[in-house]
């Protein structure tokens, strides 16, 4: 997974990583526990380099995967690996990239990850909950959040039923918010089908819980302002969802 | 009508822990994307689904009750989890029919 470093973070005391670290690091560490990949989650960092050829200990491996953090191994020890990172960016420096000027022009004051797991429907509608939560903190229009949890609640919904595994992403600008939520899966053959009222490939367990009575892509039509599906059957669907703040 | 006065009148058993709100309205169903679409901020919703998703769902849709009829049995991992949403969630033996019923007849209405 390949993924933009936009610094780095050197410690081996967890607690420093969570008050000091900022956003999109990337941690460089001695410490192999599972503790030390949480703390990067927790602080939104990329991923984690493990120092002087270190192996993951207690699930380390299994968490940052499941949390889609990079974890890396490096035989360097701490001073090394800073002195080697320091050359890449003197490097970059005397050539500056040429930024997209779209990208710059569109500030994102928020953006956040969430990994969905096909199947876990004791937990489904954790992810929506959580980015509702996020929203309320901002302060947005309590009905702006309303319709972006339901979207994004049934987007979830769709990922536990029909997909392996999704990846839920939220994004706020100062114009709009955007959740993207893309699965590994099957697939939908005919979008136009399954965006018809009522349409369901749910089988009837998932129905006696309640999920699965076809309303689920009709309701994320409703509530967002724009909506786009991308499917490959056997791969998996993108689906994007916009709401314009006002 | 609060939540709380909707107990002493139906003799409804709480389960959870939760802070007394306003009623605006009752929503029944037990498809979970029906409620999505129809439930209104403050309805009571009425379902005989007791699995843990129906909190989410609950919070997500801000109702002020989830009111589980028919005696189902809930369990405690729902429970535990409305409480930490402070989603309340009330208990009753009556049938479906029976209690919209007695709701209906205290004045609440849909929306």
């Amino acid at each position: 997974m390949d993924t933009e470093v936009e610094h780095i973070y050197a410690s081996d005391l967890m607690s420093d990583v969570l008050a000091f670290g900022k956003p999109h690091s990337l941690l460089l560490t001695g410490l192999a526990t599972r503790q030390s990949i949480i703390s990067a989650h927790m602080a939104e960092f990329v991923g984690v380099v493990l120092l002087r050829g270190k192996v993951p200990k207690d699930g380390a491996e299994k968490f940052a995967r499941e949390h889609r953090l990079v974890l890396l191994s490096t035989n360097l020890d701490m001073y090394d690996a800073c002195v080697r990172i320091h050359a890449i960016r003197k490097r970059q420096r005397a050539t500056p990239p040429a930024k997209p000027v779209e990208q710059s022009k569109e500030e994102i004051l928020l953006s956040r990850e969430f990994s969905i797991q096909g199947g876990d429907f004791a937990n489904a509608g954790m992810v929506s909950t959580e980015v509702k939560s996020i929203l309320k903190k901002i302060g947005l229009d309590p009905l702006l959040i309303r319709r972006v949890a339901i979207s994004t609640y049934e987007g979830e919904m769709n990922v536990v039923m029909h997909a392996r595994r999704g990846q839920a992403t939220l994004r706020v600008t100062p114009q709009m918010i955007e959740v993207i939520i893309e699965d590994e899966g099957k697939g939908i053959p005919d979008v136009e089908l399954a965006m018809q009222e009522g349409f369901t490939t749910a089988t009837e367990e998932m129905r006696a819980l309640g999920f699965g009575s076809g309303m689920g892509l009709p309701n994320i039509k409703n509530n967002s302002d724009e909506m786009e599906i991308e499917s490959e059957v056997g791969q998996g669907t993108t689906l994007r969802m916009r709401f314009f703040i006002k | 009508m609060t939540v709380k006065e909707l107990i002493e009148n139906m003799g409804l058993k709480p389960l959870s822990q939760f802070d007394d709100r306003e009623i605006t309205g009752v929503f029944v169903s037990d498809m979970l994307s029906d409620v999505m679409a129809g439930a209104q901020s403050g309805n009571l919703w009425v379902t005989v689904q007791t699995h843990k998703s129906i909190v989410p769902a609950a919070n997500l849709v801000d109702v002020s009750a989830i009111i589980i009829s028919s005696g189902k049995e809930v369990p405690r991992e729902t429970i535990e989890l409305a409480t930490k949403h402070n989603i309340a969630i009330l208990w009753s033996e009556l049938p479906t029919f029976e209690l919209v019923g007695k709701l209906y007849s205290l004045g609440l209405a849909t929306g």
